[in-house]
């Protein structure tokens, strides 16, 4: 049984990579969107738990972009930090700038980090 | 937004030798890049099916203050009949079940940015419509990585992984209204490197989210109460 588990592990044939993505990704991910459902359940948009858990997924996200700047994986990793943080920092600048809009944010940001990417080659 | 994401998870899931569809069904389904990552990655580096899946379930936990934050926004409780109007039900919970599938960083952003301002009778199908957008475009993103990625010059590439940070990192700025948001975002962002340092991995950014999502919470709190007792 645990031979055919292992050989399953690193199959790659038939409907195989289907189930996997349905039984340990699909499956395991899911189970918390069903659960906050039925969390919800009778909560109303003014209710204080409500502000809070909306400051936690804020706090969470933050996190998530500072860490992505901090410690990048693959091609982002090539860029200097100092040019990473000046990209993001001109992005901002732009949005305020521009009549706070996102789109002129985002694509001024990228400027920055395509010239720092080339230049840094 | 989220397309540089789903190019690399097409590579990725090419690199371990899985088929196209088995990419595409992985965003359709799963919606999640990190969770999707994790599997295909793991799988690369050899581990265990059983592992996988509870390393799946810990990072996808970020969804409940996601979905909890969105969801009541969109759903309608029961309305009892008046002699004007005649009764209406609340939104089934198959509806939310389903709405709740597509909560992911890029829905929630825009969901809390827009929905408030919208009538409630809208905002179910413009969620819909926008969410079904975003995932169909990242589904054929994934397909694209799968035959295009280790092809991009690298500073391309260097750019679609930064799409991410600068696009949500602005659209939480366009989002913030209150001192709470503000207060939520910069703590949150500090919390990135002290917590890489303190906490174990994999739970430095939950306890980090958590820890200064509270400590935001706490500081309001204590400025609302402040102003109420000075007034």
């Amino acid at each position: 049984m645990t031979s055919f588990l292992a050989s399953l592990e690193h199959a790659s044939g038939g409907l195989w990579p289907y189930l996997v993505v349905i039984l340990f990704g699909f499956l395991p991910s899911e189970v918390w969107r069903w659960v906050s459902v039925f969390l919800v359940k009778g909560l109303s948009t003014e209710s204080e738990i409500l502000v809070w858990v909306k400051a936690v997924a804020s706090a969470l996200l933050a996190s998530v972009v500072a860490k992505i700047l901090l410690s990048p994986s693959g091609a982002l990793a090539a860029v200097p930090a100092l040019w990473r943080w000046s990209a993001m920092a001109g992005g901002l600048a732009a949005y305020f700038v521009l009549r706070r809009s996102v789109l002129a944010g985002v694509v001024l940001g990228e400027a920055i980090l395509i010239a720092a990417g080339f230049l840094a080659r | 937004m989220l397309f540089a994401t789903m190019l690399g998870i097409g590579g990725l899931c090419r690199d371990i030798g899985y088929p196209v569809g088995a990419a595409m069904l992985s965003t359709v389904l799963i919606w999640a890049g990190p969770a999707q990552v994790l599997v295909f990655g793991s799988i690369a580096a050899g581990a265990a099916l059983p592992a996988i899946a509870i390393a799946v379930s810990l990072s996808s936990i970020r969804f409940v203050p996601m979905c909890m934050s969105l969801l009541p926004l969109m759903r309608r409780d029961a309305v009892p009949a008046t002699t004007e109007t005649p009764a209406q039900p609340a939104t089934p919970v198959w509806l939310m079940l389903l709405l709740s599938h597509y909560v992911a960083v890029t829905a929630w952003v825009e969901g809390v940015r827009r929905l408030p301002q919208m009538p409630q009778g809208e905002r179910i199908p413009f969620f819909l419509g926008f969410a079904n957008t975003v995932l169909l475009a990242a589904t054929i993103a994934t397909g694209a990585g799968y035959y295009l990625i280790g092809q991009l010059p690298p500073a391309l590439a260097a750019a679609l992984l930064f799409i991410t940070p600068v696009y949500f990192t602005l659209a939480l700025v366009a989002g913030a209204r209150r001192m709470i948001d503000w207060l939520a975002l910069i703590l949150g962002f500090i919390a990135a490197p002290v917590m890489a340092h303190f906490a174990l991995p994999g739970l430095d950014l939950v306890i980090g989210g958590v820890g200064m999502g509270t400590l935001a919470y706490a500081i309001h709190r204590s400025w609302g109460r402040r102003k109420a007792g000075s007034a």
